[in-house]
């Protein structure tokens, strides 16, 4: 995969020197400008794999504790999910409101998933235990694709990050809902996969309900 | 002649709001943008249960009155657009047209990093499309 410069927005260097946090800006840019620009363009994914360690280990230098670091990767995400649902509404949906539950979960499984990593997740399951619950799955989670996490980070996953994204699209939808990234162990495969848990708040469920 | 144009966020805070003439009174319209609020929570809470009507973006003729009319849309993320126009005779598919072009304006607005979502809009880029798109509706209606 090449690596061309007409790929980076103008004004990147301009916000290198005004922002506080150099890479989370450049990396939210970057997401949001493979989806801003209309056919195949992308980024190339070592710099976007890069870029991504960057954000994690600057974040790992602000936190005392893993639950701090997942709830920044999060916050993170959740700009980029907010941004991602409008556009994609506008392009994509042909001026129709999705309000629907399962209709939400179906975009983000496709075509939030299609543009962000270029394909649609591996599968949408719904919880067996609890109502409440959709896990949406992926083998290989792009976001985690070159990283290990070493022993004494216990559950941290990278994923939070991801989880962001689909917050971010739940909650500017209307659907308020807590997301988390959980890895869970494939028999017969070395790593494990990445499952994103969404819990809905009772609200929507409700809503969802009485809408029939 | 469209005269004033505006965003309003989900909980009803406004995000943009823009009159494009000298005559009226800036408050007056602000004022009729503010009512036409309350058309469009009517709207919402009770579709229409048929045809391809429901859900979409575009929610028509709001209100009415004697020299002005307005015209809403609503976002997937609840924003809303709210129009004042004193064409009293617009045909439905330029406000569609018209719309559509706001909201790619709208989206490009708020995709930059720099926006904080819910926040108003004070990008000088999205005011002047927004006047471009505004200049450019007057023409294809009267012309």
């Amino acid at each position: 995969m090449g690596f061309r410069e007409s790929h980076f927005p103008s004004g990147l260097e301009v916000h290198k020197r005004n922002s506080p946090c150099p890479t989370f800006t450049i990396h939210i840019e970057i997401a949001l400008w493979e989806t801003l620009s209309k056919g195949k363009q992308k980024v190339s994914l070592s710099a976007f794999a890069f870029l991504f360690s960057e954000l994690v280990q600057y974040n790992q230098t602000q936190v005392d504790n893993i639950a701090e670091l997942e709830r920044r990767l999060e916050d993170a995400g959740y700009a980029v999910g907010a941004r991602v649902l409008e556009l994609l509404c506008h392009r994509e949906k042909g001026n129709r409101r999705e309000t629907r539950l399962l209709g939400i979960l179906s975009f983000i499984h496709s075509t939030v998933w299609k543009v962000l990593f270029g394909k649609v997740a591996d599968s949408l399951e719904k919880g067996t235990e609890h109502e409440d619950e959709y896990m949406n799955s992926e083998k290989e989670l792009l976001v985690n694709r070159f990283i290990s996490i070493p022993k004494d980070m216990g559950a941290f996953n990278c994923g939070a990050f991801v989880a962001g994204i689909v917050k971010g699209v739940l909650d500017n939808a209307g659907f308020p809902a807590v997301v988390t990234a959980h890895f869970v162990p494939v028999d017969g495969q070395q790593r494990p996969r990445t499952t994103i848990l969404i819990k809905f708040v009772e609200e929507v469920l409700l809503r969802e309900a009485r809408l029939g | 002649m469209i005269v004033c144009l505006a965003v309003v966020g989900h909980q009803n805070n406004p995000l943009y709001i823009q009159s494009f003439t000298e005559a009226d009174d800036a408050l007056k319209l602000h004022h009729m943008v503010h009512c036409s609020l309350d058309v469009i929570d009517e709207r919402v809470d009770n579709p229409k249960k048929s045809g391809p009507t429901i859900n979409e973006t575009f929610l028509g003729l709001l209100c009415p009155t004697e020299n002005y009319k307005v015209y809403g849309y609503l976002t997937n993320t609840k924003v809303k657009f709210i129009l004042v126009t004193t064409d009293l005779d617009v045909r439905d598919a330029d406000m569609r047209t018209f719309f559509r072009r706001f909201h790619a304006a709208y989206v490009d607005a708020v995709s930059n990093p720099f926006h904080v979502p819910g926040k108003k809009i004070t990008s000088k880029t999205f005011a002047e499309r927004v006047a471009t798109i505004v200049k450019s509706f007057g023409l294809t209606t009267t012309g």
